[in-house]
């Protein structure tokens, strides 16, 4: 079962990596988040706590279902095209994609090599989503996609804290929730802003400013 | 594990408590002074400040001269080249300022950087910051590594200290400050360089081959010329003043190289003498310096100007400034019977001596290394004629120094006592110079008790030089005996006084315009010295017809060689690569998360 939602993971992390367009890449971003909410109702199930279905809860409603309506709302406000820019097109992407798999496991495996096989595999994810959040955002040029990017970067390091220590401190993770849900609210509002400024959110264009 | 923590934190030797002594005849009357000096010039809440730096300055240099571990050592040196630099830029209002600070600050740090490279070696070799245990690392330490050691020592201190060509920040800095603080940096913050040499590489490191000496000597011939001529061409005078404290400098490291030429050689009592004939001029130095510095705050102060060329008549003005000022550039000239000539005589014989004892290319060498301080000598005198001669003597040449009048009682007291220091060290030489043999003894682990420099407490002469006798004393007393002859012959046999307008060849609407300048005076050695100073000049006419100019411009400027050659092709490349480096941050987003992209993406692949 376990397995199922990882595979589920990485194949909805695939899919934001060969996107092109910004509603696909929000849409594989509820998918992700959706899965790591099953991911974690799963540990807690297993587990037993009752502060992980909270953050269960959490998740659901601002992963899942806030953070994406919201990135729907800006991407149709802005009209500014709804191309993401790809600095690396998409089919070397997903060879890169499967290149940060390959590391993430050597990587995991090496760090948690006293582990089982099972055990392993789920911090190797973790590790790929954090690779492939930051690709995400050195690989797009849009600003709306390096948001998107730093939500990834997120997501992986949630499930690696849930794997690796079965979650962190209770309050930790609601600030934790409450910051990301914030930052993406500002960082709206810039992109918002930054459109409005400069009728694109071509981040390469801030390097006018420089002086 | 925690083995670099001072064991012995103070170090009260004899070579220490001379620089104490040193310290403290100089920053007494400066800080006298400063009470006139400061009045009027400040705000009050400036003058607490400048008061506070003052004390923090004289502390620092007192502890770099008597701290025995390298680590505080170099925390008070640090210290006393920050807050030298706050004195520097002292007077915030002006824009020179800020830039002589800015010299300052990056050329100490530059020489900080090579003492601190040196410390770490020591401290590599003897596992302490001691000096005692530094000194006994230093014995079975390998040749090349001392050599290594020995040239970051130079370097560093030679900043500070203001060895050509480490001497630019020299003529920025010193005359920027307030003139008392110039008094000090000159007359004793710079010797606190040659304390770090003797102390560094004479005392602890010891002398193991004799180019160290060599180099030393050569750098010191080299300092010597280029200051005084720098310091003949400048009309600043106190930049005049800064510049004659690189030849001065160079002067003190004559003794010192001599010095240390002499412990390679094997040869003691010629050591001694040598660094004893440093010593004194280091004293004198300080003294006479210092008081020409604090004379020449009086001038800013009485006229509000450093030009010399706006300078004239200021004897009638200021009497008792002018005589200070006289002594002061008498001793620095070295005439006799004041100090400066006594150790210039010194550091003479001790080259004469040091030729007589050696063969071959040393004897040449040493030969040329004496006429080229001769040569220095006399170029003192030319400079310190046309300081004195220019600014005091003629008439007025500007509002500036008809308006002058003479300064507070403060400020005369500071030149007093340094002038009568001046007189007393001329005078009485044997007996100083026996206090100077214990420390340069000392400072060379010689035992001075069977030596002896002076044939009683009147007449110097060296033990082994047949026939060189000098008397302070008695030269003195012959130029009075002399020139109250000369008076007698004088009163007897003179005409009577005509008073009458100065001297103008006929012409009867001579004025202070007609005056022989300072920039005319110097134009001799200009010419002389021009493959060194590589002067041009411009001149334009303007005429009415050919026989009548109507009116006529002359400039002239000399090329600074040092900051030509060497500084600003140094800086370009600096700059050069500074602009290359930037390319790593066009301000590009993507870019800056690529670089932390690859750096984790590194990190995954190679962590163990």
């Amino acid at each position: 079962m376990k397995e199922i939602i990882l595979f589920g993971i990485l194949v909805s992390t695939y899919f934001m990596v060969i996107a092109k367009r910004m509603p696909a890449l929000i849409r594989s971003f509820g998918y992700q988040s959706f899965f790591l909410f099953l991911a974690t109702f799963a540990i807690a199930w297993g587990e037993d706590q009752p502060e992980l279905y909270i953050i269960c809860g959490l998740l659901f409603i601002i992963k899942v279902s806030l953070i994406p309506y919201l990135l729907y709302r800006i991407t149709n406000k802005i009209k500014a095209g709804q191309d993401l820019g790809l600095i690396i097109n998409s089919q070397l992407s997903l060879f890169c994609a499967l290149g940060f798999t390959y590391l993430a496991w050597i990587f995991s495996a090496r760090l948690f090599s006293s582990l089982n096989q099972s055990l392993v595999s789920m911090p190797a994810v973790a590790f790929f989503m954090v690779l492939t959040g930051l690709f995400l955002m050195v690989s797009r040029i849009t600003a709306l996609a390096q948001v998107v990017g730093l939500l990834v970067m997120e997501n992986g390091l949630f499930l690696l804290a849930s794997t690796v220590s079965g979650g962190m401190p209770f309050f930790v993770e609601i600030a934790i929730f409450f910051d990301v849900f914030v930052s993406v609210v500002i960082m709206g509002f810039f992109v918002y802003r930054i459109n409005k400024l400069f009728t694109h959110i071509d981040v390469g264009k801030l390097s006018n400013l420089k002086g | 594990m925690l083995d670099f923590l001072p064991q012995q934190i103070f170090q009260f030797d004899p070579l220490a408590l001379f620089f104490l002594c040193v310290i403290f005849i100089v920053c007494l009357p400066s800080a006298i002074y400063s009470f006139g000096y400061l009045k009027g010039k400040y705000s009050s809440s400036k003058i607490t400040l400048s008061w506070f730096l003052l004390v923090v300055f004289v502390l620092s240099m007192a502890a770099v001269v008597s701290v025995g571990n390298a680590l505080i050592f170099l925390v008070a040196w640090e210290i006393m080249s920050l807050v030298s630099y706050f004195l520097v830029v002292f007077d915030t209002t002006h824009e020179k300022s800020i830039q002589a600070g800015m010299i300052y600050i990056i050329m100490t740090h530059i020489g900080t950087a090579f003492l601190v490279a040196a410390f770490l070696i020591l401290y590599q070799q003897a596992h302490s910051f001691d000096f005692m245990a530094i000194k006994n690392a230093c014995l079975v330490m390998p040749a090349r590594t001392k050599d290594i050691v020995f040239l970051l020592l130079l370097a560093g201190f030679g900043t500070k200290a203001g060895i050509v060509p480490l001497h630019v920040w020299l003529p920025y800095a010193h005359p920027q400050a307030p003139s008392h603080i110039s008094s000090i940096m000159s007359g004793v913050m710079i010797k606190t360089a040659i304390y770090g040499i003797i102390r560094f590489v004479i005392f602890l490191l010891g002398v193991n081959s004799s180019w160290w000496g060599i180099l030393i000597l050569i750098l010191a011939v080299i300092s010597c010329l280029a200051g005084i001529i720098y310091a003949l061409m400048d009309r600043d005078i106190k930049r005049l003043l800064a510049y004659s404290s690189v030849e001065n400098i160079g002067i003190i490291l004559l003794g010192v190289g001599l010095a240390m030429l002499f412990i390679s050689k094997r040869m003691p009592y010629l050591a001694v003498f040598s660094l004893i004939a440093g010593f004194y001029h280091l004293v004198n130095h300080a003294i006479f310096k210092g008081l020409l510095f604090l004379c020449a705050g009086s001038v800013y102060k009485a006229t509000g100007t450093r030009d010399i060329e706006k300078l004239g008549g200021l004897i009638k003005k200021m009497p008792q400034t002018a005589v200070y000022f006289l002594l002061g550039a008498m001793a620095i000239s070295a005439l006799p019977p004041l100090n400066g000539f006594v150790s210039e005589w010194l550091t003479l014989q001790a080259f004469f001596l040091g030729a007589f004892n050696s063969t071959g290319g040393m004897k040449l060498f040493l030969g040329i290394c004496a006429a080229l301080l001769a040569l220095t000598g006399g170029l003192a005198a030319a400079c310190f004629v046309k300081g004195f001669g220019v600014s005091f003597l003629g008439l007025p040449r500007s509002h500036y120094a008809e308006s002058a009048k003479e300064i507070s009682l403060s400020m005369k007291l500071g030149m007093f006592f340094l002038s009568l220091l001046a007189v007393v060290f001329g005078l009485a030489a044997s007996l100083i110079i026996k206090l100077l043999a214990r420390v340069a003894g000392a400072a060379m682990n010689i035992d001075v008790s069977s030596m002896s420099f002076s044939l009683n407490n009147f007449t110097l002469s060296p033990q082994i030089g047949e026939g060189a006798y000098i008397s302070a004393p008695l030269l003195g007393l012959w130029l009075i005996v002399l020139g109250a002859a000369g008076f007698a012959i004088y009163k007897l046999f003179g005409k009577r006084r005509r008073v009458y307008k100065t001297w103008d060849c006929g012409y009867y609407k001579l004025d202070a315009r007609n005056e022989y300048t300072a920039t005319a005076f110097s134009k001799p050695f200009r010419i002389a010295f021009s493959f060194f100073l590589l002067p041009y000049r411009k001149t334009q006419k303007i005429r009415e017809s050919f026989y009548h100019v109507k009116s006529i411009t002359y400039e002239t400027y000399t090329t600074k060689v040092f900051k030509k050659y060497i500084y600003e092709p140094l800086l370009a490349l600096v700059f050069r690569s500074a602009k290359s480096m930037r390319r790593l941050q066009p301000g590009s987003i993507h870019l800056y998360l690529g670089y932390i992209f690859v750096t984790l993406l590194l990190l995954v692949i190679f962590t163990r």
